[in-house]
């Protein structure tokens, strides 16, 4: 299989997962974006809410990161600039979720 | 190898069309909505500060401007996946007549507004 094709499907895999995450995660937000603090951090440190949130960053970033790799591939020509900004994405898709999901398991309600 | 693939054209030489508009706000949404979701990654990093330090966020939330905001996340998460349904659909092979192009192109723009509604309405448990 050509590594164009494992992209295409992983982004359309990860597009499948969202569907539902994304409809999970507006309505968390609305029921919770103008509470105490306290009950912020009940929903996220509470399961299910900790296990889909982190699911939700792992599956946005990456595929944000196919995304963007796409536009990339579009609109930038030389071959060094476009490496070094895949690269730069593929970084900040890891490190932010990681950073995140470490955060959720170690907030306590 | 060297890769001499043309650059895609920008979009201001095409004439535009519902499709040419639900495509180029799929990207701006997706690149909104993924800005949104650093923003709750920091959000969530914020907690870590205590609830002395949280009440800014807080009163930033509640004020008219933070409803908006989370109003129009709520339109930019609806549109996207409505987008992306269409698109799962294309990918099936179906709906690339181009009236059916127009049909879906209208339902995700007018949904989004609906469904917007409806999650907000749903969130906030009126419904």
């Amino acid at each position: 299989m050509h590594n164009v094709t494992k992209k295409w499907l992983f982004l359309k895999a990860s597009s499948v997962a969202l569907i539902p995450l994304m409809i999970w995660f507006i309505l968390g937000l609305i029921s919770i974006f103008d509470k105490d603090y306290i009950d912020v951090v009940r929903f996220f440190s509470n399961q299910p809410s900790k296990f889909l949130v982190s699911l939700l960053l792992v599956f946005a970033y990456f595929f944000s990161a196919l995304s963007i790799s796409e536009v990339f591939e579009d609109y930038i020509q030389d071959k060094k600039i476009k490496n070094a900004a895949n690269k730069a994405l593929y970084i900040f898709a890891i490190i932010m979720p990681l950073i995140t999901i470490i955060i959720i398991f170690n907030l306590n309600a | 190898m060297d890769n001499n693939n043309p650059l895609s054209p920008h979009i201001q030489i095409y004439r535009w069309h519902i499709s040419s508009l639900v495509s180029i706000s799929h990207r701006i949404t997706g690149i909104i909505n993924i800005v949104a979701i650093t923003v709750v990654c920091f959000w969530i990093a914020s907690l870590l500060l205590g609830e002395t330090s949280y009440e800014f966020t807080k009163i930033f939330l509640n004020s008219i401007f933070g409803k908006f905001i989370i109003l129009g996340l709520t339109w930019s998460f609806s549109f996207q996946i409505l987008s992306e349904i269409r698109h799962l659909i294309m990918d099936l092979g179906y709906g690339f007549e181009l009236k059916t192009t127009k049909i879906t192109g209208l339902i995700v723009i007018i949904g989004s507004f609906v469904l917007t509604v409806l999650i907000y309405l749903l969130g906030k448990q009126i419904i």
